[in-house]
């Protein structure tokens, strides 16, 4: 066992620490929080120009060929700072879809674009359920045909190139990457505290063609579960980097903050709190690289994906909320970076489905009937 | 990052394994209560069994009888006879003492204590603890003089656990008065028996006895049965402390993962109020959360193992994971507590008890173990000022002398 980082690894991420403490200072983050399109993009550019939207895409189709478990570190230290945008939605989770369900044809159409930024894709899967559970998908169409309906949290749809739309084609559950600027489709902004951009993005007969279909009809399961896997871990991977960041916010506040005469993190209230956030982000980074190693090496890993997510959502928000007590009153204003760090841990816990659906899947792996 | 074993740990694994199928657990002799950590009751026979294998000294260096295996074999061990539930009750606690002797102990240790420890014969209480200096260890009162080429110890230990059925006793005691208050204690390896000895047992919440106290009466010691250097006996005690928090905790989160197994098994197969008690969604969300924080742990402890195995620093690690473990204990107690409902009191052998009756018993052990060894406040504090770096709380009388 051996829970170093390679080498490569380590220098993937002192480089991203470095680069996003210069180009995604807190005061940015609040600024495209409040940014009703919130979308830096010049960052963006930047980001591709380190080739990062490529890191999960091969190298002859423009990427780097790096490891999902890369992609998981590199996320961490994306949520370390909070960083607004669409990496997620695009170099990781619609990335992995057309690499699981695209032809030769579309790989090679889409991949090398998206490897160099200059496309952004996203995954329209939810519906009025709220469920991320494919099966629960009903929006129905026919192909060649008309889409009429609608999907909800949608990420980043403003400035996605590509919708990738789970749909039932006769009943089966099928993929379809449409241009989002195709007649029909309108973008409607939804608006959660966390600013992130989220979209309801409805469907008013727009013209389907064979071509828009990804994989075979009724492969839309098995062709989302690797999609999901990645998103999964990316967002549990944004949560710990999040928690990391409030429990060192948290620790020098300790330090430096003086009441009664000393610094309030030399009262053992005050320590005992801080010993609990370095037990949930550590405990919770031990899950996320072993889920994430497991899946980067081609073995099973759902049921550590599930838990891992799980385990996230209750621990690293448990983080925020108990670095906002240690704060205090400071780190109730807006231009404190604790809560913007809080709310991304609260919109990740829910993403990419919330604790129960992933506690399902750990009940049925740890052989509950 | 590799988050599997090697070749050579599945093989020995395997072959632990196999030992278990041939040596079935539940036919060994017992002797100590089980005291609900993971390692299972304390049973000779079981100590002798694995010694027959020559795993207690696997580890140990070739001019000591061992065989230099890797660290990590210790690991895979503990982690098979917890998964089974096996009695190894002392093995973490005498591997400890061993290694202590062999990094710094006398030739009389060396030659008198590490034989019988290999035989599976040797275990050792821990007389650190006093009436009046729990937390605060180093207000302990027991001393020890010199009078020629012995010691003569005079004070009053306790919390010592099962010191009655153990061979040797690891008394911790002042040997000289010096400025620092850190300075001046020593530790020696006593043998059971030894005149001015007299170890008396505590009944516990369960019923049965797990620790004891000890009076100690001009007991006479041979000066070389002291282990390590006069006087600097705090900061090896502290060295050990936090091997302990590993070593002695390093099986609870298999030994959890196996009563969750069972609880599991009781979800399964019972059936209140005409459905399944696995398909309570509470309860499948309980376990599986439960599954999650066990996994977590697990992988808090190899951690710390890799950290131990690659000579890194360790500051807060073993603290922390010790505090986790104890509290996971007593969490998956109280769900099975909760799971079994009106059976869940029933003592071991009473005709209705369920799961044996092993879950009343773990509800109350458990609650000891984030006492022992360290409170769970004293190890948050240690995170917090030795992994965090924020100041410690000063002491009352220094705040009193500040004043």
């Amino acid at each position: 066992m051996d829970f170093r980082p390679s080498p490569s690894q380590q220098i993937l991420t002192t480089t991203a620490r470095a680069f996003l403490r210069q180009h995604c200072p807190p005061e940015m983050v609040q600024r495209l929080a409040l940014d009703e399109r919130g979308f830096d993009e010049p960052l963006w550019r930047r980001m591709a120009e380190l080739g990062w939207p490529g890191l999960l895409i091969p190298s002859d189709l423009g990427g780097s060929d790096g490891s999902l478990l890369d992609v998981i570190l590199l996320v961490e230290e994306m949520g370390r700072v909070g960083l607004p945008g669409p990496f997620v939605a695009s170099a990781v989770v619609a990335t992995s879809l057309v690499l699981a369900a695209g032809s030769p044809a579309q790989k090679k159409r889409l991949l090398p674009e998206l490897a160099a930024g200059a496309r952004i894709a996203s995954l329209a899967l939810v519906e009025e359920t709220g469920s991320f559970d494919p099966e629960a998908v009903a929006l129905e169409c026919a192909l060649p045909g008309r889409l009429s309906g609608r999907k909800l949290f949608v990420k980043d749809a403003h400035v996605a190139d590509d919708l990738m739309v789970a749909v039932r084609i006769g009943g089966a559950l099928s993929l379809l990457a449409i241009p989002a600027d195709r007649a029909g489709i309108t973008r409607l902004p939804l608006d959660p505290i966390s600013g992130e951009k989220l979209f309801e993005v409805t469907f008013d007969r727009v013209e389907l063609r064979p071509d828009d279909l990804f994989g075979a009809v009724g492969d839309g399961v098995a062709l989302l579960t690797s999609a999901l896997l990645a998103g999964s871990l990316a967002r549990t991977a944004e949560m710990v980097g999040a928690a990391q960041r409030v429990l060192e916010l948290a620790v020098e506040h300790a330090k430096t903050r003086v009441q009664g005469g000393r610094p309030i993190g030399g009262y053992q209230a005050i320590q005992h709190a801080c010993a609990d956030l370095v037990r949930d982000v550590d405990a919770t980074r031990g899950l996320l690289y072993a889920a994430a190693w497991k899946a980067a090496e081609g073995r099973p890993a759902d049921a550590d994906a599930a838990l891992a997510k799980a385990y996230a959502g209750e621990a690293c928000l448990a983080v925020a909320r108990r670095g906002h007590q240690i704060f205090g009153a400071i780190s109730y204003c807006e231009e404190h970076p604790l809560h913007l760090l809080h709310k991304r841990i609260q919109a990740a816990s829910v993403d990419f489905g919330d604790a129960p659906l992933h506690l399902e899947t750990v009940a049925r792996a740890i052989g509950l009937a | 990052m590799n988050f599997d074993f090697t070749e050579a740990e599945h093989a020995f694994a395997e072959e632990v394994r196999g030992f278990l199928r041939a040596n079935p657990p539940e036919s060994f002799a017992i002797d100590g209560m089980d005291a609900g950590y993971g390692s299972g009751a304390n049973s000779r026979a079981f100590m002798k069994a694995l010694a027959s294998q020559g795993w207690i000294s696997m580890c140990w260096p070739q001019a000591f009888g061992g065989r230099e295996q890797p660290m990590f074999m210790k690991l895979v061990l503990m982690e098979e006879l917890a998964l089974a539930g096996a009695p190894f009750g002392p093995l973490a606690g005498v591997w400890q003492t061993a290694d202590a002797i062999i990094e710094y102990g006398t030739e009389r240790l060396r030659r008198e204590i590490l034989p019988a420890v290999a035989r599976g014969e040797a275990a050792f209480w821990q007389g650190y603890s006093e009436p009046d200096a729990g937390s605060d260890l180093l207000a302990l009162k027991t001393e020890a003089r010199r009078d020629g080429d012995h010691y003569v110890i005079r004070g009053h230990k306790i919390w010592s656990s099962h010191a009655g059925i153990a061979t040797h006793g690891l008394v911790f005691a002042r040997t000289s008065r010096e400025a620092r208050r850190s300075r001046g204690f020593s530790m020696f390896v006593v043998a059971n028996g030894t005149p001015g000895m007299d170890i008396r047992p505590i009944r516990s919440m369960t019923g049965e006895v797990y620790h004891h106290e000890v009076f100690l009466d001009e007991v006479r010691v041979p000066a070389d049965l002291m282990l390590g250097a006069p006087g600097e006996g705090f900061q090896a005690l502290l060295n050990g402390l936090d091997a302990d928090r590993f070593w002695g905790r390093f099986y609870k989160s298999p030994a959890l993962a196996r009563v969750l197994r069972q609880l599991v098994e009781y979800a399964n197969t019972t059936t209140v109020r005409g459905a399944p008690l696995s398909r309570d969604p509470s309860i499948r969300r309980r376990l599986a959360a439960m599954a999650s924080e066990i996994a977590a742990l697990r992988l808090l402890f190899y951690r710390a193992g890799c950290l131990i195995r690659d000579g890194a620093p360790l500051s807060y690690e073993t603290a922390m994971a010790k505090v986790y473990a104890d509290e996971s204990g007593q969490k998956l107690a109280r769900l099975g507590m909760d799971l079994l409902g009106v059976w869940g009191p029933l003592r071991e052998g009473s005709r209705w008890a369920k799961l044996g009756g092993h879950i009343s018993h773990l509800y109350q052990t458990t609650l000891g173990h984030t006492i022992a060894g360290g409170t769970a406040e004293v190890l948050r504090t240690t995170v917090a000022v030795r992994g965090l770096g924020l100041a410690a709380e000063p002491r009352a009388g220094a705040e009193a002398k500040a004043r």
